[in-house]
């Protein structure tokens, strides 16, 4: 397993995709951000599924309202490009309703997990155990079972794509629209004992 | 030093972060977190690549992702004791106790369960709450917006049949 694990740093080593201390880092900054927003608690996101507390959608819709603008405007000038994912409907359907029933009984994401378990939720390492089972069953069973589920691959669109000659205008209404609905949504929120203990 | 921040000022510094890891200077690649767990699956259970085609297709996003969660454990970490003083250990989350039950038992499974379903309902849609949404609704991908809308739809019925309506005592 020590090889694997080595074998890991040196993928990314050899990759374009950053040296492994920036990688390291933007990991080190996602966690913190995280964290220090308090999203990744079970109150925000399953609060968010019984609409008790609304931090989660209007950080989401905040950061990807700025982050398209953004984005496009860097693609523009040659600082970045789009790393598209592919429509395979069968996929996105039936994982799509498994996550999101998932996600509301865990009140956790595959990205927030970790951060929880950082700070000592053992109820998120007992599912983190059982989402690296799920993995497995996921990988042995991939080619007979689940990649016929997926579907056939209906192409990497675009909204801006599909916009062609407007995908400017496209792109700052679609930025400003979620920007919008991230202030719009109500501000509800949901605290834990021990938070409100250390508010004071 | 303040305990936490606004949402305004996590998603701003979240768009940041993320324009950051998509641009040249940065990893010119988008943020995902699902992928690493099939990858550690493999690492862990010492499964040959050559025999599962699957790990051979998600060898570089799951180093990738990989390293960036030992990153983010150690961030998370960081911040929860020094900044937001929120480190505990703790079994049964605060509004579970309220709106589900205060079975150890109880919790524990249905970690156990969800975690096991959200993983393979991931890897089914190619990627979660980072890879499509904050990622891939910042690329207006329309399969990201098909994956939002069902998760965002069916997190809601969930969480309206899954939870009591009163909140119990603590």
């Amino acid at each position: 397993m020590f090889e694997r694990i080595m074998g890991m740093f040196e993928t990314v080593a050899n990759e374009g995709h950053g040296s492994i201390a920036l990688v390291f880092v933007i990991g080190i900054l996602f966690g913190g951000i995280i964290q220090y927003s308090r999203v990744d608690k079970f109150e925000k996101i399953a609060g968010f599924a019984m609409l008790r507390d609304t931090v989660v959608p209007k950080m989401l819709f905040l950061a990807v309202g700025v982050a398209s603008i953004g984005l496009y405007f860097m693609i523009e000038a040659g600082w970045a490009h789009y790393h598209i994912k592919p429509i395979l409907l069968g996929g996105l359907i039936i994982g799509g309703v498994i996550f999101g029933v998932s996600m509301a009984i865990f009140g956790k994401c595959p990205g927030t997990g970790p951060v929880s378990i950082a700070e000592g939720r053992i109820d998120v390492l007992v599912g983190a155990i059982g989402g690296l089972l799920g993995g497995l069953v996921f990988t042995l069973f991939y080619e007979p079972l689940f990649k016929p589920l997926m579907g056939p691959d209906l192409g990497k669109s675009t909204l801006t794509g599909v916009a062609g000659d407007f995908g400017s205008v496209t792109i700052l209404v679609f930025g400003i629209a979620l920007v919008a609905v991230s202030i719009l949504i109500p501000l509800r929120q949901e605290f834990d004992e021990a938070d409100l203990k250390r508010l004071g | 030093m303040i305990r936490r921040i606004p949402w305004w000022v996590g998603g701003l510094l979240m768009a940041l972060l993320l324009m950051f890891t998509f641009s040249v200077f940065g990893a010119d690649r988008p943020i995902g977190a699902s992928t690493y767990v099939p990858y550690f699956a493999g690492l862990l259970f010492n499964l040959d690549p050559e025999q599962y085609g699957y790990l051979k297709e998600i060898d570089s996003a799951g180093a990738w992702e990989g390293v960036m969660l030992l990153g983010a454990l150690v961030g998370g970490f960081v911040t929860s004791v020094f900044i937001t003083k929120s480190f505990r250990f703790s079994i049964i989350p605060t509004a579970w106790k309220k709106y589900k039950n205060g079975s150890v038992v109880s919790r524990l499974s249905w970690s156990f369960a969800s975690g096991f379903f959200m993983i393979i309902g991931a890897r089914l849609a190619g990627g979660c709450t980072s890879g499509h949404f904050l990622s891939g609704m910042s690329q207006t991908a329309i399969s990201a917006m098909i994956f939002g809308g069902i998760v965002m739809a069916t997190l809601l019925i969930t969480g309206r049949l899954f939870y009591k309506k009163e909140a119990q005592d603590v």
